[in-house]
This record gives C-alpha cells, structure tokens and sequence, in this order.
C-alpha cells in the first residue's frame, strides 16, 4: 500500500501545487450472523482506494479513486487539483511536518486471518446458544454476529512522510429478546479483540440474556427528579457525545458547550478523562492518525479541571498548538477531521452494588435512545428516551421504559457524586471505555 | 454497460457451481461531488470515485456474499467461487438474461457533471446569504451540497438483468442564532432523484431562509413541559415518526423473526382508520425513488395499512423466497459493499379531510411539533423516540409559544391507534436512513396529524 501512496502523491505533486498526501487504504472484511445455529449470513469484503489531498496559495482539494492503476491514480490527482478552484484560501491550511518518533504499537495478529471460518461461525452459534439456555423466557436471538476486519493504512507527503502500518479487529455481538405474556424486551451485548482468542465467550451470551430478562415486565414511572445511576454503556453515549464537543474544531466553530471554559472547572472533582491513543486494547489506537501526525495520550479533564481540547493539524495551528493527533479518517472518502481515538472515563473506586446503595430511591439507566438527535451539542440541553429498573432502598427494583431523562450535560458532569470502577470497553459510537456513574440529580419524564 | 453480460452469466454460473437456490450480481461505479461551506467561506471540496461489485448465493434461508472492487472477469469469478464455496446440494440453472422493464422513470435534465464547482459552490454562498440575511442573531451557517451519479447493473440466475443509472443532488443548510447567551440552531434540507434543475427557481437562498427563521424562533423559545400530551405533528417532518414508530415493524426481516409488533397480525387493525400508510419507490424524482431496487426489482407502490387495517409488508428477494410471495421492491443496500436487505422507500400517510387549522383550533392544551430532529426505534418492542428541533405549547387552539429540549416518546402501535385527525397538507421531507451499518436515502411524508396522549419528555417536571 505504501507504494500506491507514494504514486498517488508523486501523481499529485506533478499538478503543480505546493503540497501534496496521498493516504491509501486496503482491507479485508468478514461478517458472520448466526440464527437457530445456522448460518444466517456470510460476507466478505476486500476492498482498496487512495484518497488525494492537495494544497496550492493556501487552498486545499481533495480526491478519492478505488482504481488503483496509473491512470486512475492520475485522475484522481488531477481532480484534486480542480476541486481547489473554489475553496478559500487558508493561511492555517497545509501539511504537518514529519515527526521522527512513532509509538510501538502491536496492533494485528496475524491468528485472525488464520482461524478457521468455522471457528467463527461456531463462535457466534455459541454466543447464540448460551444466552437461549440462560432463561426460558428468551425466546429467540436476533443477530448473533461474529465480525472481523484487517488493513493496512499507508501515508505518503511531499514533506517526506511515508509510513505505513497494519491492524487486526474483531467483535462478537447479540441481541437478545425475552418474551413474557406477550410483550418482548431487548438486551445486548458484545465483545472485542484482535483475534478470536480474545474475545469473551459465553458471558457475552449471558449478559445478552440478563438485561432482556430483567427489563421483562417493564412499565412507565411517574415523572420525578430523582438521583440517577448510569450503567456503563449509557455512560459511553453520553462521553460519546461530550468527546465530540471537546475539539478545537468545535470550539472554534462555537459549536462546543465547552467553548472559553479551558482550565475551568467543568465536572465534579472525581471526574478524569483523557483521549488515549496508545491503550493496547482499544479499537482507535494507532501508531499515526490520518495525516500521519504521532497518537498520544491527551488529557481532558483533571480532577473535575477542563485541560484543553483535541487539535489536528489545522485546527492546531489556528491557535498556534500542536496537533494533538486526532486527525481522524474513516476511510480514504473522507478528509481529515478532529475526532477523538479512544476516550477513557478513568475508573473510580466503587463497585456497581456500592453506587446503587447509595441510592435510596432513584432511576437506574440501562439503555438510552435518540442521542444524537436529542442533545444540542452548543448548550448541553439534552432529552433522551431511557430504559432501566427503578431504585429503592439501594436495590434494584421495578423495571421502566417509555420514559426520558433530560437534563443539561454540564451539570450533569458537576452532580457526578460517584464514579465506578466497572469500566468496560463500548465500541459504539467511537471507542470509549466507561464506568458506572452515580448523579445526583435528572428529570426522569414518565406518565 | 460496467460489465458485460457474458461476463456476468459466466460468474453466476461460477457462484451456483457446488449448489444454491439463487445467485445474483450487482455492480456499481459512483462517482460523487461535495461541497460545504461555513463562516461564509467554501472550506472543503471533494470528488470520488468508487467502483466494485458483489455476488450472492442463497441456499435455504442464508445468504453467502462476496464484494470486491475488481471489475475484471477473473477477480469477478474468484470471488463467485468464494461466495459459492461453503455451498452444498443441487444448484440452479443459471438462465440467459433479459433486460427487465417495467421500472419507474426519473428523468434528469442537468447532470451533475455539466455544472462547473464554481456553480454548485455558487448554491452554497446563495443559501449562506439568505440565512444571514435573516437578521443580526444570526452567527453562524453551515452548507453542504452533495450529487452523486451511479451506474448500476444488477443480475441474477433467474434471468434478470437490470441496467439503471442513478442521479441524486442535496443541498443542507444548518444555522445557527445567539441572543442573551441562548444559542440556537435550525435545519434544513432539498434533495431529490434528478439533476442540477431541482435548485432552478430559487431554493437554495428559500433553504437558507426557512433554517435561520427556525433558529431565531426557537430565540425565544422556554424550556419544554414533560408529561402526556396531545401532539400535533406538523406536515412533512412529521413522517419520520411513521417512518421509525411503524415502518421499520412493517419490514420483512423484522416480522419473519417474530421480532415486530406486528407480527402474526395481517388484516387487523393496527391503527386509527385515519391511518393509510403506503411506501412507493416510483414516485418520479422523490428522493427515495429509483426505477428498481437494488436487487433489479420494479419499484412500486405497497400499501401497508389502509384505514388502519395492517395490509402489506415491505419484501426483498430473500424474504419473499422464505415467505413464498414475491418482492415488492423494496431489497436495498448501500452500495456493492453491502447485502440487500428489506428497507422503505418513499413511505407515506396519506392526507385526510380535516384542515390544520382546523387541528390546532380543536386542541384546548397540547404540543405543536413542526420540526423533529431524528430519532430510533426498537421494531421488537416498538417503543420510539424522537427530538423535536422546533415545537410549540398550543394553549387554548392556538399556537403559544417555542418550546426547546423536548423528545417525544412512545410505541408505534399506540400512536399509530391514537391518531385521531388528519389534514390535507400532504408534504414530502427527505433523509438518510440507518439500518444494520447501512444507510439508504429515504423520503417520508405526511399530512398535519394530531396524536392523543403522547409522552413530552422536557426538563420542565
């Protein structure tokens, strides 16, 4: 792939413009779904292309071809070049400088691609199975998925730059339905790795079942204000949406509830979190991100203190800083954007059981819906539709749906009283590692 | 055409070779436009290529598929033999192809590619000048624009051949307005199956204008009450209610596992008898429309409750297979990458007698939904919810006041019975819909409805 990178740029250099990229991609997919132990679904995927960014007096353009030869290298040059014909020009624009360091980072196994196919069918029937056999009252599972993917991603610059590197994922996941006097109840579950080994087996089923279980029976709550628990996927939704506001795009685009708020605190005093780059189990980690700028470590917020926000190399240098590697490409269709890698709530100290007994009466959040259409990511308002058990006496009692919880993000980061030490890694919605949490005060809406 | 039809009888022939009831092919070239602008300036301009193609081989009720981005016959054998290799049993007779007919026509007069990027930028600083025009409040627009033509060739062992090329413009407009530290935003959108035409009369700066009205509006909105409420759902962005609250539940992968609400019930009533909802993929340059679908499919017209009886579902190849009926068009994917799979179209309510004025001057006490901001849905349960960008209290049949932070919640089949008024202002709205890692364009539309005793979440107790 390097060398494909290294056409497509030197393709793009002779356009006459200043700088030229070339970032190109190959990868390998595979998709197993499994229904009632038999194969429901097998695709595989291989796929390839280069993405072009050029820059010529400040402007930039960009192109992507999957047509690797030559002559679709060239065009795809000489459409990156013409793109340039109405952007503005922009003294921030440009290419970042190569580094000379990159992190050591040990991100493929080579065991993935050599497991058999029908270890991994035999995987997601299992998944299947245990979460069938956890209750009787599970009566089928929707989507026993086994997924996998490698690639290797190369960037090439005209400032010198040319590296590539090689990754392996995989993740198994389920949706469980329990079914009681005919009304039906959903629970998930998942799990990931760099190869099959890694993956968690049957409590990834049983899980799956628990929370459809526990969830039977559920009914609407009376509206009230009451302290809430987050279990740790709902925390990863929320953090989700938070990561996002705390890029310097964002705020430099007064998109960001945490624009002006830098050193300033934002959130209770237990509250740490930092974009990690490097984590060898998380799915974002690189040695590079998307122009080729080192991954690191970035703090976020200390002991409840906002440090600072997440740069690529553009918005970096609107402020005169660094970039903090968080140039991020979802494939070579797209430009570079500031996007978090891996987000991680650093854990607290309590167990989930010690959080809830803290309660004594309140609203316990299994599963939150509408996210991003019910956040306003400016002011931090938010209303989203909730699932989960009722509170009382610091245990868990009634199941509830059909309700929202609305609130406002930044208070909701100043009311954390407790946060646990139950972090779990939730691939959904970016790659984030987050705990239970306990708040001391939402709006639970029911009837 | 983007491969031949030799070719094609040759790899599915190959991908039948060990077995398989069904093997179809689906090539695809795309080539794609972007621009967006913000703080008045174009700041990125893209274009793309990308081309491949897929094989498919069904044998019993599972499907093995294999994408590549190859287009050559040797690539596209390979990956046949690989789609074919864990197959087993008697395979079927691949039969010579015919060009299918019958499919809808989407006429485009001004192709994408005719227009310079200096023109489309053009839309963009139109509608970014009509949004600040909107007054001082105004602090900041987002434009995009988009077009994107495809060529795509769909074959399959029964004979089908269907050639079709696909053309799609969208222009967005996203505002934002401040006063007193209250900030705001607004959206909207166009978007349609045609050319460069659709921005001909003036819309780009009408887009700009309605999403920056929008956001000075919601200015002066108070915070949203919660509790149950009587809902007025406002024509056009109202569809996407039905769209998540019942459509998803009328597709067929979800009814054939038991896992819709709707499951077990054809020919019940599901509904109020105000409710007729049908999905039509003909509708001539409707954003969701396409002459066929993605598995060479005629598009049409499915009725799928009528007068509230539950009365069709949405069907793709393998579906109906297993269901022993035929597919009603509706086996979409979002690109070669990625299988068909049942999806909406266009999905519609059809318009009633009532008028919205009407509507809102008999609602004593509710909550005026005129723009919702997307939302999901559980087809198992049923269970949706929705963020409402723009709403209104109406006090006493009129129309109060704005109301910011409210989501609306609640179950597909209670709202879908709940629906006790429907208008005459039937409007159309535009979106991309997710579904499985896939998202497809779709249209929804509707009338000004009213929904009794619905649930308002808002940060007001």
């Amino acid at each position: 792939m390097l060398d494909i990178a290294k056409k497509a740029m030197a393709a793009a250099a002779a356009t006459g413009v200043d700088q030229a990229e070339a970032f190109a991609m190959q990868t390998r997919s595979m998709r197993i779904k499994v229904y009632r132990q038999e194969v429901e679904e097998l695709v595989s995927s291989t796929g390839s292309g280069v993405g072009v960014r050029v820059f010529k007096g400040a402007a930039v353009g960009y192109a992507y071809t999957s047509d690797l030869s030559g002559d679709g290298l060239k065009a795809a040059a000489r459409a990156a070049e013409a793109t340039m014909a109405v952007t503005a020009p922009d003294e921030f624009a440009g290419l970042p400088q190569p580094a000379k360091e990159f992190p050591e980072l040990d991100l493929y196994s080579g065991k993935l691609r050599e497991t058999p196919v029908s270890d991994k069918i035999a995987f997601a029937a299992m998944l299947e199975q245990t979460a069938l056999e956890r209750d009787s009252r599970i009566s089928q599972v929707e989507a026993a998925t086994y997924a996998e993917g490698e690639g290797v991603v190369a960037i090439a610059n005209s400032l010198g730059f040319e590296r590539q590197f090689r990754e392996s994922t995989c993740y198994a996941f389920l949706q469980a339905i329990a079914e009681q006097d005919g009304h039906m109840q959903t629970g998930i579950s998942f799990t990931t790795g760099r190869e099959l080994e890694q993956l968690a087996g049957a409590v990834t089923g049983q899980e799956a079942a628990d929370r459809a279980v526990s969830l039977l029976g559920a009914r609407q709550c009376p509206t009230m204000s009451c302290p809430v628990v987050m279990d740790p996927f709902v925390t990863a939704s929320v953090i989700g949406v938070i990561g996002a506001a705390l890029t310097g795009e964002a705020v430099q685009k007064q998109r960001s509830m945490f624009a002006g708020k830098d050193g300033a605190p934002v959130a209770s005093p237990g509250v740490n979190l930092i974009d990690d780059g490097l984590h060898p189990e998380g799915l974002a980690t690189a040695p590079f991100d998307g122009e080729g700028v080192p991954t690191q470590r970035t703090a976020l917020v200390k002991d409840g203190i906002l440090q600072g926000f997440l740069y690529d190399t553009y918005s970096g240098r609107k402020e005169g800083k660094a970039s903090t590697g968080n140039g991020s490409r979802g494939s070579y269709r797209s430009q570079p954007h500031v996007a978090a890698t891996n987000l991680r709530l650093l854990p607290g100290t309590a167990s989930q059981a010690e959080i809830l007994g803290e309660v004594e009466e309140g609203f316990f959040v299994m599963d939150v819906a509408g996210i991003h259409s019910g956040v306003n990511t400016i002011s931090g308002d938010f209303s989203v539709g909730a699932t989960g058990r009722l509170i009382r006496n610091g245990e868990l009692a009634e199941p509830v749906r059909e309700v929202t919880i609305a609130g406002n993000l930044l208070k909701m980061l100043e009311s954390v009283k407790t946060v646990g030490n139950d972090n779990r890694w939730v691939p959904f919605g970016g790659s984030i590692h987050a705990p239970s949490l306990l708040l001391a005060e939402m709006t639970v809406s029911g009837k | 055409m983007l491969v031949d039809e030799q070719t094609i009888e040759k790899v599915l022939t190959a991908a039948l070779e060990r077995g398989g009831r069904f093997a179809d092919f689906y090539a695809e070239r795309r080539q794609t436009n972007s621009l967006s602008l913000e703080d008045g300036k174009v700041e990125k301009s893209s274009s793309g290529l990308d081309a491949g193609a897929s094989i498919r081989v069904i044998q019993g009720r599972s499907i093995s598929f294999v994408s590549t981005d190859a287009l050559d016959e040797r690539s596209l054998i390979a990956a046949a033999r690989l789609a074919g290799e864990s197959v087993r049993g008697d395979g079927a007779t691949v039969i010579p192809l015919t060009a299918a007919s019958g499919g809808s026509v989407h006429q485009v007069k001004i192709p994408p590619a005719a227009v310079a990027t200096g023109g489309k930028a053009g839309l963009l600083k139109e509608a970014d000048a009509a949004a600040r025009a909107e007054g001082a409040d105004v602090v900041q627009a987002s434009v995009g624009f988009s077009d994107e033509t495809s060529q795509i060739v769909i074959a399959n062992s029964e004979g089908t051949l269907a050639v079709e090329e696909r053309t799609r413009v969208r222009l967005i407009a996203r505002v934002v307005a401040a006063r007193d530290g209250m900030m705001q935003t607004g959206y909207d959108s166009i978007g349609a199956h045609r050319g460069m035409e659709l921005f001909a009369s003036g819309d780009p700066a009408a887009l700009g204008k309605i999403a920056a009205a929008k956001a000075i509006t919601m200015l002066d909105s108070r915070p949203s009450p919660s509790g149950k409420m009587t809902v007025v759902m406002h024509r056009g962005f109202g569809g996407v209610l039905f769209h998540e609250a019942s459509g998803h539940g009328l597709e067929a992968d979800a009814v054939e596992k038991g896992a819709s609400v709707f499951a077990g019930r054809m020919g019940e009533k599901v509904a109020s008898e105000k409710v007729t909802l049908i999905d039509d993929g003909s509708i001539p340059n409707e954003w969701g429309s396409n002459a066929f679908d993605d598995e060479g499919v005629p598009t049409g017209r499915t009725v799928l409750i009528e007068k509230g009886i539950l009365k069709g579902l949405m069907y793709d190849r393998l579906r109906a297979l297993n269901a022993g009926v035929g597919s009603t068009g509706n086996g979409r994917r979002q690109s070669f990458r990625h299988p068909p799979i049942p999806r909406m179209t266009n999905t519609l309510i059809l318009a009633g007698t009532a008028t919205p004025e009407e509507i809102i001057r008999s609602t004593e006490k509710g909550f005026y939904a005129k723009t919702l901001s997307g939302g999901q849905v559980e087809p198992a349960t049923g269970d949706f919810v929705f963020g409402v960008s723009e709403g209104y209290l109406i006090e006493n049949g009129e129309v109060a006041y704005p109301l910011r932070g409210a989501t609306l919640i609640g179950n597909g089949l209670t709202a879908l019975n709940n629906v006790d008024m429907v208008a005459d202002d039937f409007e159309m709205n535009i979106g991309v819909c997710g579904k499985d890692g896939q998202g497809v364009p779709v249209g929804s539309g509707q009338p000004t409805l009213r929904i009794l005793n619905m649930t308002v979440g808002g940060t007001e107790v």
